[in-house]
């Protein structure tokens, strides 16, 4: 590190001092406020680079998963955002400060020291960098380069630093923003629409993101070939775009496996080994139930997952009795079996995620019992409504709801 | 809160590691370490007290199920493998309903995980 060796006079004169708040102004503006981050972090680029008399300011990305910095916003390099230049932490310049965690001055720059052939072509002779750190992590970097020969001053490692406070909460409340607009479209598009035309059931669903955040609830409902319906519902431990791309692939991983096997024990015995292999540490509890095509019975298995509640005409719901498995992703060493249940004309079958009746300080079968009380054999868009009022109410829900109601009316009984 | 050393004990050559009374993504990480540090003591018996627990999320069950793996490989050709147990009274249902139980024996109390012979 060269900041100690690059140290200046502190400014002495009445002029410089001056010089020096009107650099500080410029940073700290509360104007600044009033523009949208993505706009808030391309002005802040644009006055750093003034303030510094330096020719090029970009802010990189740090993206955990990969381990590289992606440029996301640039002023007179805008090159470097249009290509997609990606540094390896650790490596090159900018790589260095992310993996250090403290500012790099550079007043030599060649292959020895910068990875990133555009700052080398650009014919950038200097460069200052800081990392950009939100909530105790590195977020990125902020960096400045100058195109002629100089050294940065310890004052100029300051200003950098108070940029690089304003943007890093910029760029968390853009990630924070992208991740939940991308994790709602993803829950959007893998959410069912409707049941095949063909099934002699009615269904009603309900899914609300718990607490503002989406997460890794899902259900699916689809008719394989040999004429069954497969209804399945899922949690996978977490929130958020990560969890909610999880909850994509194995969705989609599911249905494939469907296409191939009848039993729902085998088809979660090998997403289990897939999840195992290919989402090491990725925890989920998935519920699958095969009706017959005519609806006379249904076989299910549990990896984990809450059992559903069944309402049979004139009595009292109940939670179906079926063995709890494993949940997908714990241990290979997991037992799977299926129960067959037939089913009597006109019974409801309620298919829900453990946001729905888990609350804190409250035991799970005081939860489960109440859910038995609402649900009744009528018409599921109905059955959904009264659960829905009673267990959610005006509350926002602390955890993701997922909710699948489906009546079904066997051999050609429905009204 | 789970922190410090008070919440792991040692009987005869059994550790025992208490739990809080809420387990959720605030404070699973810090379980997770606490558990981990806790397996690697090799003691012939590794029980996880959640008697006081009353809330356990599926953060909680992962930082357990993480001990249990860390275990598991751990006990392959170990000459003294660690067994590990589990204690739960509110939550012993919810470890039920995951299938918890068939990976980790469970126990009404811990002198009842420390009694049994195994």
């Amino acid at each position: 590190m060269q900041v100690d060796s690059a140290r200046a006079a502190a400014p002495s004169s009445r002029a410089a001092l001056e010089d020096r708040l009107r650099d500080i102004q410029a940073i700290a503006d509360a104007a600044l406020s009033r523009l949208d981050d993505q706009k808030l972090l391309t002005e802040l680029l644009e006055r750093t680079r003034s303030i510094l008399h330096a020719d090029t300011a970009a802010v990189l990305l740090l993206d955990y998963r990969s381990g590289y910095l992606t440029a996301v916003a640039a002023a007179g390099l805008e090159e470097e955002v249009r290509q997609g230049v990606r540094i390896p932490v650790g490596r090159g310049f900018a790589g260095r400060i992310a993996a250090e965690h403290r500012p790099v001055l550079l007043d030599r720059v060649d292959h020895s020291t910068v990875l990133n052939p555009i700052l080398l072509a650009k014919g950038i002779r200097a460069l200052m960098g800081v990392p950009l750190i939100a909530r105790g992590r590195v977020i990125g970097v902020l960096h400045v380069g100058s195109l002629t020969q100089r050294r940065f001053a310890s004052e100029d490692v300051e200003l950098l630093e108070m940029a690089a406070s304003r943007a890093a909460t910029a760029l968390a409340s853009i990630l924070a923003q992208e991740d939940r607009v991308a994790a709602e479209a993803l829950q959007r598009s893998l959410l069912p629409a409707a049941l095949p035309a063909s099934v002699s059931a009615d269904m009603a669903v309900r899914y609300v993101p718990g607490a503002g955040k989406v997460g890794g609830d899902w259900y699916d409902v689809f008719g394989v070939p040999s004429g069954r319906l497969w209804v399945v519902i899922g949690d996978v431990t977490g929130s958020g775009l990560a969890a909610a791309a999880v909850m994509g692939r194995m969705r989609s991983a599911l249905r494939a496996y469907a296409l191939e096997h009848d039993d729902p024990a085998e088809v979660l015995a090998r997403l289990d080994r897939k999840m195992q292999h290919f989402e090491p540490g990725a925890l989920a509890t998935v519920l699958c139930a095969v009706f017959d095509p005519g609806l006379e019975r249904v076989r299910m298995c549990s990896a984990g997952h809450l059992p559903p509640v069944i309402a049979v005409p004139g009595r009292a719901a109940e939670v179906a009795e079926i063995p709890a498995g494993l949940l997908i992703g714990a241990s290979r060493d997991a037992r799977r079996e299926t129960a067959t249940l037939q089913i009597t004309p006109g019974s409801l079958l309620c298919f829900y995620t453990d946001g729905l009746i888990e609350r804190r300080g409250q035991l799970i079968d005081d939860g489960l019992a109440r859910l038995c009380g609402l649900v009744t054999a009528e018409p599921p868009e109905a059955a959904c409504a009264v659960v829905m009022a009673a267990l959610v109410g005006a509350e926002p829900a602390p955890d993701d709801i997922a909710l699948l109601m489906l009546q079904c009316y066997p051999s050609e009984s429905r009204p | 809160m789970i922190a410090g050393d008070d919440e792991l004990r040692w009987e005869g050559g059994q550790a025992v590691v208490r739990m809080p009374v809420e387990i959720d993504v605030t404070n699973a990480d810090e379980i997770r370490r606490t558990l981990r540090a806790a397996a690697r003591h090799g003691s012939s018996v590794l029980i996880i007290d959640m008697s006081a627990t009353t809330f356990c999320d599926s953060a909680g069950l992962q930082a357990i199920i993480d001990a249990y793996n860390q275990l598991d490989a751990r006990n392959q050709g170990a000459a003294t493998p660690t067994q590990l147990r589990l204690v739960a009274i509110a939550v012993r249902r919810v470890i039920q309903l995951v299938g918890l139980d068939q990976l980790i024996p469970v126990y009404p109390s811990v002198e009842a995980a420390l009694a049994e012979r195994g």
